[in-house]
């Protein structure tokens, strides 16, 4: 099956530093990849380069096989960034009607069906500076994928909500995943991370580990992922 | 109360501005350098003599009132341009901006000096400047003065009537004056609103999230431009109206009358004047955009007020006339787009031009052309890459 999404030799560099050396990808369709990597390690600027944020310093991404960024790429994916991006001073309805509209997306079965996903219908027309942040996280999520797009980006969607919301959103990813979306998702969380279908363990700028949670542990030698991280990490720095 | 408390917190506010450059730039470098500019263009500024014309129309007297003219224009007090024929062609002069103000002396001037009454003068000015066709009135009448009061004995003192080829000679400063700030509010307020809202969209993650969409940065700034457009023209419209409006409200119980509306004279057509404004203000959207770029907070949109706002308003024409602005600075003055708006402005209201007037096609012409520029430079200002 072809990839969702796949990085060829996707290298970035700032200067003498270099955020991203390297990496080769290939996601396969309707899977949840969790991006696992400590601050620093260039886990957003991975993201960038994919989503065509980022101009890549060599190599280059690509979705559904379209060279990012390009409109056709552009319009089948949804990414849900670190800070909010949405408007406060829209209501919760327009702000998601003001994103599906730039994806061509008008009909109203769409947007109630984001809004109910999210459990936001009933605050539709709420202003969005009265919301709490995990609300606001929640309509965040839903203007991200309000047009059905094949591929998710999911910067931290977890950060800052309660742990009742967030086996929430697991949830819904898993459904988005069973619907054939593929998701990348960055965390800290190490139990998020055993929800993911594969890891991507991210280290300086390269994926030094890419495989199940199982698969990793047994190849660590390890009993939690916790401590596999870490043993990658100290074993990587050590080299 | 404790002192250590109160030393804390004024030390820690020194040290959030030892980081923040522009900050202390705006406090001490900025405000030295627009009291220069004003002080150059105060003490440089050249009061330009006024342009005179005469028509002559008592023989007699033709000789000594062009004498007097010849040398005051010698003295550097005015500009003699010379002797038309008529008042139609003394006007027309004015019309076409080739002379300032014009002194009519009649026929029959002799004939009244004779009998000991006072004769009447005319002055005809343009009336586009208020201020400026005072101060050439009193040139001309301080020659008449001396043309007439030395050849008949000083006894007779002569009466001016004064007339204007545009408006009327009873316009006040609000009537010069409220075009052109008309002009400059929609240009400031526009700006500062522009400026601040997409400085929200960079900083508040909204501009990446766009941008990860398949929208084009030419349809965000356009789409800005349109926005804020109607914004504009809504502004416009009140500001229009209020200005132009006089409404007389009669006495009501303890009320006392009062009128709505400024009044201000207008001689052209609001559309024109409409077409002007939104020029300036779709310049002022693209130069928010452009320079929110280079701000990280609010309050640096808001330090770019004294660069950007201040020397258009002391440059532009909104208090001194470029023409008498200090040589050095006429040529900046001449590529801000405020002067334009402002000539223009000036244009439609006081002097009544349309689309055929050539200055005020040069005035329309520069501000769509500053408007596409800053919108080119605004669109280049939005990149993918922000880290």
């Amino acid at each position: 099956m072809d990839a969702a999404v796949e990085a060829i030799g996707l290298t970035k560099r700032f200067g003498a530093l270099t955020a991203v050396d390297e990496v080769d990808l290939a996601l396969a369709p309707g899977r949840i990849y969790g991006l696992l990597g400590p601050n620093g390690s260039g886990k957003t600027t991975l993201i960038r380069l994919l989503t065509g944020l980022a101009r890549p310093t060599a190599g280059e991404a690509r979705v559904l096989g379209h060279r990012m960024p390009s409109q056709a790429g552009l319009a089948s994916i949804g990414y849900m960034t670190q800070a909010d991006g949405i408007y406060p001073e829209l209501s919760v309805l327009e702000n998601i009607r003001f994103f599906a509209a730039l994806y061509g997306t008008t009909e109203r079965a769409a947007l109630t069906a984001a809004l109910e996903l999210v459990e936001l219908a009933d605050r539709a027309g709420t202003p969005v500076f009265e919301l709490s942040g995990g609300l606001r996280r929640r309509l965040s999520l839903a203007c991200a994928l309000v047009h059905r797009p094949p591929v998710l980006f999911l910067d931290e969607p977890t950060v800052g909500i309660d742990p009742a919301l967030r086996v929430q959103f697991w949830s819904h990813f898993r459904d988005l995943a069973a619907s054939g979306t593929t998701l990348l998702v960055t965390s800290h969380v190490m139990d998020e991370a055993d929800r993911c279908d594969e890891l991507l363990l991210v280290l300086a700028g390269r994926v030094i580990e890419h495989g199940t949670s199982a698969e990793i542990r047994a190849r660590v030698g390890a009993d939690s992922l916790e401590a596999a991280f870490l043993a990658v990490s100290a074993g990587n720095r050590g080299r | 109360m404790s002192g250590r408390r109160v030393a804390a917190i004024s030390r820690r506010i020194l040290s959030q501005f030892r980081r923040d450059h522009r900050t202390v730039a705006l406090l001490f470098v900025v405000p030295v350098l627009v009291t220069g500019l004003l002080g150059w263009i105060v003490t440089e500024s050249h009061a330009v003599p006024p342009r005179v014309g005469t028509v002559i129309l008592s023989p007699l007297l033709a000789g000594r009132v062009e004498d007097a003219f010849a040398a005051a224009d010698t003295d550097g007090a005015i500009d003699y341009v010379g002797r038309a024929d008529s008042e139609d062609a003394a006007r027309r002069l004015l019309r076409d901006d080739d002379i300032d103000v014009a002194l009519v002396v009649p026929a029959g001037i002799q004939a009244d000096i004779l009998a000991g009454r006072r004769p009447t003068l005319t002055i005809i000015t343009q009336g586009i400047d208020t201020v400026g066709d005072g101060g050439a009135a009193v040139a001309v009448q301080r020659v008449v003065a001396t043309a007439i009061g030395t050849g008949t004995g000083g006894a007779i003192v002569p009466a001016f009537e004064r007339e204007t080829v545009y408006g009327s000679p009873d316009a006040t400063q609000l009537d010069a004056l409220g075009p052109i700030f008309l002009g400059f509010f929609a240009y400031f307020f526009v700006f500062l609103l522009t400026g601040v809202s997409f400085l929200r969209e960079r900083t508040g993650g909204t501009l990446e999230r766009l941008l990860a969409t398949p929208v084009g940065k030419a349809e965000i700034v356009i789409g800005y431009v349109a926005g804020f457009g109607i914004l504009a023209t809504i502004q416009v419209i009140v500001l229009l109206t209020f200005s132009l409006a006089d409404v007389q409200v009669a006495a009501l119980g303890p009320l006392p009358a009062f009128s709505l509306g400024l009044g201000v004279a207008n001689a052209g057509s609001p559309l024109l004047v409409f077409a002007i404004v939104l020029l300036l203000a779709i310049g002022a959207v693209n130069l928010g955009i452009m320079l929110s770029t280079f701000a990280r907070t609010e309050l640096q949109v808001i330090q770019f007020i004294p660069i950007v706002i201040v020397p258009q308003g002391l440059l532009g024409g909104l208090i001194w006339p470029v023409e008498s602005l200090p040589d050095v600075l006429q040529p900046i003055a001449r590529i801000l787009p405020l002067t334009y708006g402002i000539e223009g402005l000036r244009g439609v209201l006081v002097r009544g031009a349309g689309l055929d007037d050539p200055t005020l096609q040069v005035d329309l012409a520069v501000l769509a052309g500053v408007a596409i520029l800053v919108a080119l430079l605004a669109t280049r200002t939005i990149r993918r890459e922000v880290a």
